[in-house]
């Protein structure tokens, strides 16, 4: 194999990424190339996983080559990461910000603790599987996982998308009532978190 | 005037419980009744003017709480540890927060965790939960695992999901078999070529 470096290792990362030829219609094919080749990452990070995420997307990693980059607000965004272990309160935030995405939107859950706890497995305050509350596109595990690995993640994610296969928004929707009870259960009945200033402005502030 | 300020202690508050942990960290146990009192005099005659942290450590076998207020002087060079024992049931004991601005949130901090009602800070909400009612989280008799199981799900291991204890007890048994096994081999091989050297030294 010739080695010519970044050129190499962005064939190698992208491989049969356009290959594909599951597409249903030529419009089908074309509406998932856009969105698979143009993923915007919500700028929010949970637990110790979000310190990757900043490696992944400026110069070192580079993920704009691949068509990833940020986003400032959850409705401009098309992908959120779960970078980490998740706690009750954070899980509120989450299922707002989720919920304020439009569609289609990815959820990408990163580490360990996403998928069954990791070193929290026995923690009081942190949930152990995410998918029960949040439907999950695409787990990257690790402990952290390296830049590297959240790029494969993303070059996974995308090929689902290429093929049509990434619908855990339509999941979402179609199973509310499975998810809602979940989060009730750990959250209470008051699944969303208050956005009144009273912690900052009464009582003495924060 | 650290030996001057120990026997000042030791008379005033009637403890022995005066201890020198460095040459810049001393302890002292004072009964709670007495505690402010002994808070207004470091702070007011020795210059403990700022109170660092406030602790809490659960002595479930004894059935206290141990509360330990941490003053520095104003120049950082000395820190003085004041610890009082307080009942684990009903623990309460009177506020700091009018005093020192920053012992509210660590007043707070401790009412979340411990369940220490501190009477006069008018502040004690959740710090870092939400809507929490169990047993506050800290005490030792909250059992986390308990509670972790009876409210959350963990995922199913795989099928071909192996005990590591096991498996590494196996390995390491078959890779000590080995050795001994190479081991004899070696001996045997040893004890031939003596047989071999004999026979020829016999010839």
């Amino acid at each position: 194999m010739e080695h010519n470096g970044f050129l190499q290792e962005q064939k190698t990362l992208e491989g049969d990424l356009n290959s594909d030829t599951s597409h249903k219609s030529s419009v089908d094919f074309l509406m998932n190339w856009f969105r698979k080749r143009s993923i915007f990452v919500l700028a929010y990070g949970t637990g110790c996983g979000a310190i990757e995420m900043p490696p992944t997307f400026t110069s070192r990693y580079d993920a704009e080559r691949l068509g990833i980059r940020g986003a400032a607000t959850p409705r401009q965004a098309d992908v959120i990461i779960v970078s980490g272990y998740c706690s009750y309160k954070t899980l509120r935030r989450i299922i707002r910000t989720y919920e304020q995405m439009s569609n289609p939107k990815y959820l990408l859950a990163l580490g360990s603790c996403t998928v069954n706890g990791g070193m929290y497995w026995d923690s009081y305050n942190t949930i152990k599987k995410l998918e029960d509350y949040l439907p999950v596109d695409m787990y990257v595990n690790g402990c952290m996982p390296r830049p590297e690995s959240i790029l494969e993640g993303f070059i996974a994610l995308q090929k689902e998308i290429g093929e049509g296969k990434a619908s855990s928004w339509q999941k979402y929707e179609e199973n509310y009532e499975f998810y809602r009870k979940n989060q009730e259960a750990v959250l209470g009945e008051k699944v969303e978190p208050s956005y009144d200033a009273d912690w900052y402005l009464y009582d003495g502030g924060l | 005037m650290e030996t001057m300020m120990f026997k000042q202690i030791k008379s005033h508050f009637a403890t022995d419980d005066v201890e020198v942990k460095r040459n810049d960290l001393y302890k002292v146990g004072v009964r709670h009744e007495r505690l402010f009192e002994l808070i207004h005099m470091l702070r007011d005659e020795y210059d403990y003017k700022t109170l660092n942290a406030i602790t809490c450590t659960d002595w479930i076998e004894e059935g206290h709480f141990a509360l330990t207020y941490m003053l520095t002087t104003e120049d950082r060079k000395h820190t003085f540890m004041i610890q009082t024992m307080i009942n684990r049931e009903d623990a309460h004991i009177k506020s700091f927060s009018h005093e020192f601005k920053q012992a509210e949130i660590m007043e707070r901090d401790l009412h979340e965790m411990y369940g220490i009602d501190f009477q006069g800070n008018k502040n004690l909400k959740e710090l870092s939960l939400e809507n929490w009612v169990h047993t506050p989280p800290l005490r030792r008799e909250f059992d986390t695992l308990e509670f972790v199981n009876n409210n959350l799900t963990f995922r199913e291991g795989r099928d071909d999901n192996i005990d590591t204890k096991v498996e590494s007890k196996r390995l390491r048994a078959l890779k000590k078999a080995e050795k001994e096994a190479a081991k004899k081999a070696k001996e045997a091989a040893a004890a031939e070529t003596v047989k071999d050297e004999e026979v020829k030294d016999g010839k």
